[in-house]
Parts: C-alpha cells; structure tokens; sequence
C-alpha cells in the first residue's frame, strides 16, 4: 500500500537530512539538508490530505505555505554565506566567528 | 492517479529508489556540487511522488519552485563559493558522526515502528463515507483556489508580504 510506504520515505528523509545537517562542515551543504528535512514534512502532508482530507485539501493548502517559507529561506541563507564568505574567505561552520570582535 | 496496480508499484519503487539514493548522495558527497546536482533528483523524484498522490498542483508548485528556482539557486551560490575549498573539506570519521548517526537511527526506526503500529485502516475507513460526494464536480486545483481566497486568504497576504520582504532583504544583505 502506498500510504505506509509514503510515510516511511518521508521518515528516511527526515532523518537523513538531520544526519547532514549536523554533521555537515560546509554551510551550504547545511542549506540542502535543511531542504531535505523540508521536503520530508511536504510529503507527509500531501500524503494525509490525499487519504484522509480528500474534500477539503488543507494539507496540500499548507504544503504550498511550506514551500513559499523554504522559498524565502533559500534567497535569505545563501544571501548570509556569501556576506560570511567574502568576509572570512571560508563557509565552514565551525570558523564562522564573526562576533567576537 | 488511476494506474494499474502493477504499473502503480513499479513507479513508487523507482521513486523511491531514486529518491533514497539522492538524498544518501546529499549528504555523503565529497563534491558540493555533486551534492547539489542530487538535491536537484530528490526534488524531481518528490514532484513525481506528489502526482502519483492526486497532488498535481502542489506537484507543479514544487516543480516550478523548488527545482526551478531554489536548485538553481543553491548551485549558483555552490559555484560562487566554493572555487578552492572543497579538496581540503575531505571528511574525517569522527566520534560526533557516530554519535549523531546512532541518534538519527534510533530516530528512523521509532518511526518506522510508530507507523507500522497505527492502525490506518481503521481511520480512512472512518472517514472514508463523506468524501464520496461532490468529488467530481470541482478539480483539485479550484479547490484550493477557492481555500486560498477563503479560508486562507489572510495566511496567504502574510506569505506574500514574507516573501517581499526576505527578496529584498537577500539583495540588500548580498549587495554590498
């Protein structure tokens, strides 16, 4: 049955991008497990609006709202590590120290 | 959509292969740009999902903005940057990887177990008589056009006046 499969995928994704975003040192490889982590809860709310809501669709409703959010994350966060970059000439995460001046 | 069963089968396992072996590329990838070129397949595999779930809107929305502008824009920012740093970025097994993958394990499979668990049927059953009526009448897509002109339309003014002011704020803060 699709449904269960749909949400064990769904949990696949979630945890793997956790996975890399804690473990990742480049900040732009955070970005994309950020977007997978995002993409994993769309997927459980299409899923539980095409089984359970089929009348009314909010879950399709607030999954656009999801990917407008990740569309405004996704122009801000590049936007912060190029400002990161050209002033420390790196993206690791671990050597962003930009405060303590 | 209305597919055999067979044929429905066969998609969903090509999907789904697809889509685990993008998202391992994702993070496992020495090569930023490699990772972001399957970021980009995860994002196509989850668009085709949503079409196989009667979604096509929410299938044409991701299509259009997460592999047409949020893709293109992460391998914009990975060729900007990333000119002469990614062969030192080698990865070094530590102990916190270890760490984290024996805490996102024990995450997936109580998971898998919380979902393995539930009784589904029970609940679409449920819920199932009510959906019959006046499913044909209107498509999906005027559904939620409806909802967002309706229900949702303050959330949906919000999002726009959100999205205006993170683009300008991303020129601004890229600009100087």
């Amino acid at each position: 049955m699709i449904f269960e499969h749909a949400l064990v995928l769904s949990a696949f994704l979630f945890s793997i991008g956790i996975y890399g975003l804690i473990t990742s040192r480049n900040m732009v490889r955070a970005l994309m497990c950020l977007e997978l982590i995002l993409n994993a809860v769309n997927i459980n709310l299409v899923t539980f609006s095409d089984f359970f809501d089929r009348r009314q669709l909010k879950g399709n409703i607030f999954s656009i709202f999801v990917i407008a959010v990740a569309a405004a994350e996704a122009a801000i966060g590049p936007a912060i590590v190029s400002s990161i970059y050209r002033n420390r000439k790196s993206t690791r995460i671990n050597q962003s120290n930009l405060l303590n001046k | 959509m209305d597919l055999s069963e067979s044929l429905h089968d066969f998609i969903l396992v090509f999907l789904g292969s697809g889509l685990i072996l993008g998202s391992l590329g994702v993070v496992f990838f020495t090569n930023t740009i490699f990772s972001a070129f399957s970021l980009g397949l995860v994002l196509v595999c989850v668009s085709l999902f949503y079409i196989l779930s009667n979604s096509h809107f929410v299938a044409a929305s991701q299509l259009l903005i997460y592999v047409g502008a949020i893709n293109v824009l992460i391998i914009f920012a990975v060729m900007f940057m990333n000119g002469s740093e990614y062969d030192q970025n080698f990865r070094v097994w530590t102990v916190g990887d270890g760490i984290t993958l024996m805490v996102c394990t024990s995450i997936f499979i109580s998971q898998i177990n919380t979902i393995l668990d539930t009784s589904w049927h029970g609940i679409i059953w449920t819920t199932r008589p009510n959906q019959i009526l006046e499913q044909d009448l209107i498509s999906t897509s005027q559904q939620i056009g409806i909802h967002l002109s309706t229900d949702f339309f303050l959330p949906f003014e919000l999002i726009s006046i959100i999205l205006l002011v993170a683009l300008i704020g991303a020129i601004f803060v890229a600009r100087q």
